[in-house]
């Protein structure tokens, strides 16, 4: 199995030149003492912990697995010393609040780390995330108490975070939930029930796991509208901070899984245990909300990571594998064979991964900039990026997984046979990547929320600042000599992307119930294309206007790759568009008895 | 784990309606006669075997897994005995020539049994699949000898086979194998040498393995003009034809991998083991690709079989499991939430399973006669062109219907949700396991190649328009027909610009040898939809025929609607891929690959 090697060169490009971070924390004062310098000095640290010490563990830890014995979770060889390592290090504490020993680093910049922890280890990586995806929705929504007594040992990573939300028959459909919410006396709740998928859910890592569940009061309303927020510990929690015995909850089994084998993936039973409302009662859904879409985000980026690793290994071995000549002749005269990236379908294969990979990474650090602007910014520069965040996280969600399941399988393909041998690493990150088109709400409910409540609920308002930002840069670069090729293919795409939505508002409208569902998977994927062309618009303009300081190889790269994507890739969105246009009736008329 | 039930319905719909295997089976003229009765024993006697037998053996053969010790390789419980049965049912001799015990059946009737088989248990069917392959080369290759020695217990399946060509070095390039092999003076050879990633190289499902190895004879030419192919067995028969003293080939370890786990794949020793030479010396590529060509055929029946029980799981699961309301209004007032069929992106997933599906049953189907006339019919012109169409027809079925067939295992894997990824549910083993169909027997950039280099190009585009003749000729002969037009307007559209895509390609390729290989694996896709296209409105027209009221006749016509109207659109796609030409693919530096 290759080693990871954080592509620093790549996110240096994105965060500081294409992006110009440091500018915009300028604008920020809750970001005034971020700058260039500390953020490199982040992402490099961050290169050596990931690298030298969670990478190792990957294979390993694939093979071994996470065990469980009478409710009692172990994780594999070498996990607690590392998560101990790291959270000694703070990097559990990235994105936490300063009041509580979180060191409030803009999410342009925490993305970058956990895409590198995720390249190295995504079982691994999201015990630490978890944990930083509770603690937001905690500082987020629960009463000053709460924070004080749970937040630091968060932060510090001396304690971990889990989610539960799924019940066995209660997955997409989190209204169904059964888990209860007695009140007592004290202003605390009884929480009890089952809780399935939960993962870390027990592990060894931790003195403290701290769950937020979903559950219902006894006269809730029922449906969505009737789901109450809490906070649940594994092991209650002393007045004076120390930890105390168990809270009743237990974990009851451990999943067998395609993937993520030394992630926990727990069912969690509940049984009296002592919880504490999180938010408003009933409100429990918006708690997540907030959360959902730093999380969804991150979920999007285990699909760049693991993408990132295939291409990586596959770059490596492609050029290290002898098969056959170069069909214009022969490169490596003195050896029995050229090396397979002289033979274009491999090239093709390759640079299909680095295109996505590229792109991917400038996405989702575009929208880790709206996070950043929505979060710290004001005025208009903050309006405009709420809408935006709430337009782009299920596209950088279900896009970027999807596209890392297609990255993965193309670097599998180039090692052939060895491809789906064990050893050389490539099947574990499909495996590992794959639960992340489920995960987080499926791809197709991803879809659902950008066409349903993300463009249609709001007239395409979102959509079409989205639409005039494009157009407006395509207008501005065009002075930049050599755009050309990129914007005119840009301006398609966006004129592509309008009338489509417009078409599929329009077929609603009709009253067509079905036209949004029908056309809400290929529609993302379109506009994945889209923001993908945007993307690299904007970075073959930070090339060619001479503003990267990073090379003339790397930058002819990065114009060889674009140039590659515009030809080779983004015509997928053409058959998709018409895929959308041949309407809805095609899956809808066949009657459900007749499909076997 | 879903129970798989042999689609009967559409396996005789295929066969029967639109393939109209009576006249089929009457053309071959040197094959036994098949009725339609004795062609419905098999059918629903295989469809028992593989649901009732093969089918409980998927998921414990995926968690137990094949097992090396020195003494040999152990496979999953239950495995062995499911053999013996399979054997003593007559079922590995259907289609071998009767002259070794055979039952002369037709290829194409064989290959049903193989689909039922492989979507019960693929694992299990590669042991006797590939066994059955070998014996067929040897029928063909061998001498007199060598097939008296081996066929018979090879046609029974008492004994299996094998094929040895990679090698860790070479996989793709077979001119770079090693494997020597030494002539002795009786006339035998001592072959030398180790082989990678044989299936079934070593098990304890079968008394003997025959392995045939590609080695090099000493002195012959490098790379693949020098390579000559080698019967070398596990035990050398005894004087009496049975199992005697044990050859020096011995499996050195078995590769852990990310599925087919209870079919064992091994690293083979040959140490000065004894083999006999098939054929003429330095010809053995010849002969391989005979049995290869089926061996693709059979591989394209994995992303075949492995998407209809994804379907089928996934069908299941999505009429039984309730979440959320349709958009249309709840289906199930009575219930807490609406079955998933009723959304419409679960229907997509589905509707393209249930199309993939179908729509490559048939093609596999048609190209097995193809297969069949070309071997066993008494008219020369018949067996010419279908040698040439089942050419053309083999790279394109192999890597579309395994890269569709993986796309439709993922989808099936998505309608469960979160219960798709856990491994108890079966879904995502159907995934690791049809995972290795689109780089075994050549990967897909290598099927790709052989499409467009060898058989379109290299035939100077004879062999495509062999096809694209027929697909006009049926175009203009159903346009008429009503309820055809949507479906022959369109196909006849597609069909006239693949020949001009190949014209522009072929252009290209003169100028820049690259062009091909940037083009292929785009060509091969867009010809992979156009052949199903060509099916599905094969199709349409028998069920057109049919009584207008029955519900699969019906649900014929919606789905191909559903196949045209939304997956078809993918050819404009790669169209402008593959037109966009090689530059792209090429320019950047191999250096400029990492930064």
């Amino acid at each position: 199995m290759p080693e990871y090697k954080v592509p620093l060169r790549d996110m240096q490009f994105v965060l500081h030149e294409v992006f110009k971070a440091e500018n915009l924390w300028q604008t920020m004062p809750a970001m005034e003492d971020v700058n260039r310098e500390l953020a490199d000095a982040i992402l490099e640290e961050g290169a050596k912990i990931n690298e030298s010490l969670v990478a190792p563990l990957s294979q390993p830890g694939h093979e071994e697995g996470v065990k469980w014995t009478d409710g009692v979770v172990t994780t594999p060889k070498g996990y607690p010393e590392a998560f101990r390592q790291l959270a000694e290090g703070g990097w559990g504490g990235l994105s936490g609040a300063p009041e509580y020993g979180g060191q409030t680093m803009p999410k342009m910049l925490v993305l970058l780390f956990e895409e590198m922890l995720y390249s190295s280890n995504i079982a691994m990586g999201l015990y630490l995330t978890l944990t930083s995806g509770a603690a937001l929705a905690i500082d987020s929504h629960a009463t000053d108490e709460l924070k004080t007594k749970y937040l630091p040992n968060m932060y510090s990573g001396k304690w971990a975070g889990a989610m539960c939300l799924t019940e066995s028959h209660a997955g997409t459909d989190l209204g169904m939930i059964r888990t209860k919410a007695e009140p007592l006396a004290d202003g605390s709740y009884s929480i009890t029930g089952t809780k399935i998928f939960i993962t870390g859910g027990d592990q060894d890592l931790t003195e403290n796991i701290i769950h937020l569940v979903l559950a219902k009061l006894p006269d809730a309303p029922a449906g969505s509208k009737g789901i109450s927020l809490f906070l649940v510990p594994k092991m209650k929690v002393n007045e004076d901070g120390s930890v105390g015995e168990n809270n009743g909850v237990h974990c009851g089994s451990i999943e067998h899984k395609m993937g993520i084998n030394a992630s926990a993936t727990c069912v969690m039973n509940f049984d009296g245990a002592q919880g504490y409302l999180v938010g408003e009662i009933n409100r429990g859904l918006q708690g997540m909300f907030t959360m959902m879409n730093y999380e969804r985000l991150s979920v999007g980026i285990q699909g760049l990571s693991a993408a990132e690793a295939a291409y990586q290994w596959s770059s490596i071995y492609a050029r290290e594998r002898i098969q056959s000549r170069a069909p214009s002749g022969p490169v490596n005269s003195a050896g029995a064979a050229d090396p397979i990236v002289v033979h274009p379908d491999v090239r093709r294969m390759l640079l299909t991964q680095k295109a996505y990979v590229e792109a991917g990474r400038a996405f989702a650090v575009y929208v880790g900039k709206q996070l950043d602007e929505s979060k710290f910014g004001s005025g208009d520069v903050k309006g405009k990026a709420e809408g935006m965040v709430e337009l782009l996280t299920p596209i950088a969600k279900a896009f970027l997984t999807d596209k890392g399941l297609e990255g993965t399988v193309a670097g599998q393909q180039v090692f052939g046979g060895h491809g789906y041998v064990r050893e050389w690493g490539m099947e574990q990150l499909v495996r590992d990547v794959r639960i992340s088109q489920i995960y987080e709400g499926t791809n197709g409910i991803q879809a659902l929320d950008l066409m349903g409540r993300k463009i249609a609920a709001n007239g395409g308002q979102n959509l079409n600042v989205l639409i005039a930002e494009m157009r407006e840069f395509a207008a501005s670069a065009s002075s930049v000599s050599g755009m050309d090729e990129f914007l005119g293919p840009l301006r398609d795409a966006v004129d592509n992307l309008e009338s489509l939505a417009e078409f599929v508002l329009a077929q609603a409208q009709a009253g067509d119930a079905n036209a949004i569902g029908s056309a809400s998977v290929e529609f993302l994927h379109v506009m994945g294309f889209t923001l993908y062309t945007y993307m690299w618009a904007m970075m073959t303009r930070t090339v060619l206007s001479g503003e990267s300081q990073l090379g003339d190889a790397f930058g002819q790269a990065k114009i060889h790759t674009a140039r590659f994507f515009i030809q080779r890739l983004l015509p997928q969105a053409k058959g998709l568009s018409e895929s959308i246009r041949n309407g809805s009736a095609s899956l809808m008329d066949i009657p459900e008895e007749a499909f076997a | 784990m879903p129970q798989y039930t042999a689609p009967l319905r559409d396996i005789n719909f295929v066969l029967k309606e639109v393939l109209n295997s009576d006249k089929h089976f009457a053309s071959l003229a040197t094959r036994e006669e098949v009725s339609e009765d004795l062609m419905d024993a098999i059918i629903s006697e295989g469809a028992k075997f593989a649901e009732n037998v093969l089918s409980p053996l998927n998921q414990v053969g995926d968690q137990q897994g094949c097992t090396w010790s020195e003494s040999g390789v152990k496979t999953p419980e239950g495995f062995k005995e499911a053999y013996q049965q399979f054997a003593e049912g007559g079922w590995p001799s259907m289609t071998a020539s009767p002259q070794f015990g055979g039952q002369g059946l037709p290829n194409s009737l064989g290959l049903v049994v193989t689909e039922m088989v492989s979507s019960a248990c693929w694992s299990w069917g590669m042991y006797t699949g590939l066994s059955q392959s070998a014996a067929r080369l040897l029928e063909v290759y061998a001498s007199d000898e060598l097939q008296e020695t081996y066929l018979e217990k090879m046609t029974s399946g008492v004994w299996g086979g094998t094929m040895c060509l990679t090698e860790s070095h070479c996989g793709s390039d077979l001119g770079l194998l090693r494997t020597k092999a030494d002539m002795n003076a009786d006339g035998s050879y001592n072959v030398t040498g180790t082989k990678i990633f044989i299936s079934g190289g070593e098990h304890d499902m079968m008394e003997n393995i025959i392995h045939l190895v590609l080695a090099r004879v000493e002195g012959a030419p490098s790379g693949t003009k020098g390579i000559s192919l080698f019967v070398v067995p596990k035990f050398l028969p005894d004087e009496n034809g049975e199992v005697g003293e044990r050859n020096g080939v011995h499996c050195g370890s078995i590769e852990h991998k990310m599925g087919i786990k209870a079919s064992a794949t091994c690293v083979m020793n040959f140490d000065s083991a004894k083999g006999f030479l098939v054929g003429e010396e330095n010809r053995g590529l010849n002969a391989m690709f005979h049995m290869m060509n089926s061996a693709r055929l059979g591989t394209a029946l994995q992303g075949l079989s492995a998407g209809e029980a994804s379907f089928q799981g996934a069908l299941e699961y999505a009429r039984d499991r309730l979440q959320m309301r349709s958009l249309s209004g709840p289906k199930n007032p009575d219930g807490p939430a609406d079955p998933l069929i009723v959304h419409a992106d679960v229907r997509r997933m589905l509707l393209t399973q249930k199309a993939f599906a179908e729509g490559s049953r048939a093609f596999i189907y048609w190209v097995a006669q193809l297969v069949d006339t070309f071997y066993f019919s008494g008219d020369e012109e018949a067996r010419r062109d279908a040698e040439e169409l089942s050419e053309l027809l083999t790279p394109i079925a192999k890597a579309f219907v395994t890269e569709t067939g993986l796309e439709s295992a993922n989808y099936g894997m998505q309608v469960y949700g979160g219960h798709g990824f856990i491994s108890e549910w079966g879904m995502e083993q159907i995934v690791r396991d049809l995972r290795i169909s689109t780089l075994y027997e050549g990967t897909t950039g290598i099927q790709a190649l052989d499409l467009l280099g060898r058989k379109v190009m290299g035939s100077g585009g004879k062999q495509l328009m062999i096809f694209t003749k027929i697909i006009h000729q049926f175009c203009k002969d159903q346009k008429e027909k009503p309820g055809m037009a949507p479906f022959v307007e369109k196909l006849a559209v597609l069909n006239a610009e693949w020949g001009d895509i190949t014209g522009k390609l072929g252009e290209k390729a003169m100028s820049n040898a690259d062009e091909v290989g940037a083009a292929s694996v785009d060509y091969l896709m867009y010809s992979g939809y156009v052949s199903l296209a060509y099916m599905w409105a094969r199709m349409v027209s028998v069920a057109l025929d049919g009584d207008a009221d029955d519900a699969f006749l019906k649900a014929k016509i919606q789905t191909a609607q559903f196949y045209y109207q939304r997956l078809l659109p993918r050819t404009e796609s790669h169209k402008l891929a593959m037109l966009n030409g090689a530059e792209s693919v090429m320019a950047m530096p191999e250096a400029s690959f990492a930064f």
